[in-house]
């Protein structure tokens, strides 16, 4: 809750008609203002008290969208203890609630991977073999809370959003992109897709609603190349052929924008993902197309600059 | 203070759009489909295309308005039967055609996508089909440009999976001229309904079948000079 996608998430589940109480757990804040939900700053390994707060709550539905993206707010070693933490404490509490009906799990397009012969479009029925960190990460998330809902009789959605952009939201794509220049793959140039956070948090609304016992790829509609993002966002393009991506890595680390191994995989290789099942499994489809989403990513301001209150008196 | 630090970061962003302006128009935003086709790519080398293929088409008219076919053309060795046989669909229908057979290997693997390459692949042949796309498919290559090698019994199941008509389009090209001719025959009915994969075999057969009809039916290449007729037989 304490993350952007959390908060924003929150805030549209605060006026559905259909939930009663809204509790959350996170070791940062909220962002936004919630009127109705109940919020308790914990951290992750703290499991005893997680324990104690749901089993208390017994929450009828969990929304589990604690996942640390590597780069994005944490390294990832960080990202990887954190994310493990969360899901054991969050999950193993909503295991022992009685009235726990339906679980619903953030994942990634990226537990496909993007392997030699890999399907340009992956479908939710396709074989998962992740080939970056942060896929194997949500793989092994995905594996555990479909583990424990076969295990206390509750279903389970992952929902397997493409890389999540929005202008509060950590993204190391988002970041990358936004440099004065930015580094593409010269010789494949290939396309991938996003989703706006406001259309991940619809969807992971719209999962919280119904059962659905299944993952389903949230992608928004279109496809985009590196080199026509960074030309569109009016960034420098420097085209790199292979071993220059590590010098590049390494000093975008440095400006500020660390390039985890999944968004490099993107950048050589790609990342579609089917999402032609959203609507029939959902209800609702991302409306902000890949191309909208990028070219808002460029006019989101970098840095919102507050001046000082002056003394009136 | 800040102000200062960002200024070196939009002073360069400044140069870069003034020097990509140009760039902006060639790369427009909406360019590659959700498969990573480019139709701005694809108009662009279909002019080479003509350079090298003069291509008459026939039977587009069979293909349905706005649903998914898989069309299976034969295939000489290096002819590129399933690249000229999708530009041609493509031009006659206004549809954006896919073919299968891309390597997934820089730098010719990412191109080939850009123009509608598909990987040889059941599940990526049925996502195709299942948003309705036309897609070529070649058959196993062989040296004589008149038969129709083997079906892919694979990606014809994936065509049965998804209920899409499956139609043979007989390819002939000469290695030295430029004239190449598409037939597109009338899709091929499965005689008897099979529950098991007994389907997908008998329809990759008949399909083989038909494609080798009408590939006897259009004749062998006619330049006026028997020695070049004889090179146009491969």
């Amino acid at each position: 809750m304490g993350g952007e996608l959390g908060s924003l998430t929150s805030s549209l589940l605060e006026a559905e008609p259909w939930v009663g109480s809204l509790m959350g757990i996170d070791v940062d804040p909220p962002r936004r203002r919630l009127k109705r939900a109940e919020f308790h700053r914990i951290e992750p390994s703290d499991r005893d008290r997680i324990v104690e707060v749901v089993t208390t709550f017994d929450p009828h539905v969990l929304v589990h969208l604690a996942v640390w993206e590597p780069g994005a707010r944490a390294g990832l070693a960080h990202a990887r203890r954190f994310t493990q933490d969360a899901t054991a404490s969050f999950l193993g509490a909503a295991a022992e609630c009685a009235s726990l009906q339906r679980i619903v799990v953030r994942s990634g397009t990226e537990v496909y991977g993007r392997y030699r012969n890999a399907p340009t479009r992956p479908n939710e029925h396709s074989p998962l073999r992740p080939t970056s960190d942060y896929g194997r990460m949500l793989c092994s998330l995905e594996e555990t809370s479909r583990a424990i809902g076969s295990r206390v009789g509750v279903p389970v959605s992952a929902l397997r959003l493409a890389s999540v952009i929005g202008p509060h939201v950590p993204s190391p794509l988002g970041r990358l992109l936004r440099q004065p220049a930015v580094p593409f793959s010269a010789v494949a140039d290939s396309p991938f897709t996003v989703v706006e956070d406001i259309d991940a948090a619809r969807a992971f609304v719209a999962a919280a609603s119904r059962t659905i016992d299944q993952p389903v790829n949230v992608v928004a509609p279109g496809a985009i190349t590196a080199l026509q993002a960074i030309i569109h966002g009016r960034r420098v393009p420097l085209p790199l052929l292979g071993p220059e991506w590590t010098i590049a890595r390494r000093i975008s680390h440095l400006l500020g924008a660390p390039v985890p191994d999944h968004v490099v995989e993107l950048m050589h290789r790609g990342r579609l993902a089917d999402g032609g099942r959203t609507q029939e499994l959902l209800g609702v489809s991302p409306q902000t197309s890949t191309a909208a989403a990028i070219d808002r990513l460029f006019t989101w301001p970098s840095v919102v600059r507050i001046a000082p209150i002056r003394a009136v008196a | 203070m800040g102000r200062i630090a960002s200024m070196p970061a939009t002073a360069i962003v400044r140069v870069a759009s003034a020097v990509t302006a140009p760039a902006r128009e060639l790369l427009p935003m909406h360019a590659v489909d959700d498969w990573g086709r480019d139709p701005s790519l694809v108009r662009a080398l279909s002019s080479l295309g003509h350079l090298r293929w003069q291509i008459s088409l026939g039977g587009a008219e069979r293909l349905p308005v706005r649903g998914g076919a898989l069309l299976v053309t034969n295939c000489r060795r290096f002819s590129f039967s399933a690249i000229y046989t999708a530009m041609a669909v493509g031009e006659s229908t206004g549809r954006p055609v896919r073919f299968v057979g891309r390597p997934d290997m820089v730098p010719v693997g990412p191109l080939l996508r850009r123009i509608g390459g598909l990987l040889a692949r059941p599940d990526e042949v049925e996502g195709a089909l299942r948003h309705h796309e036309l897609v070529v498919m070649p058959t196993a290559a062989t040296r004589h440009p008149r038969h129709a090698g083997a079906v892919d019994v694979a990606l014809i199941a994936a065509a049965l999976a998804t209920g899409t008509p499956v139609f043979p389009a007989a390819s002939m090209s000469s290695p030295l001229g430029r004239g190449a001719r598409v037939e597109i025959a009338p899709a091929v009915r499965a005689k008897r309904k099979r529950r098991g994969p007994l389907g997908d075999i008998e329809m990759a057969e008949a399909v083989q079948h038909h494609l080798q009809k009408v590939l006897d039916g259009l004749g062998g290449v006619h330049t006026g000079l028997s020695a070049f007729d004889y090179l146009g037989e491969g």
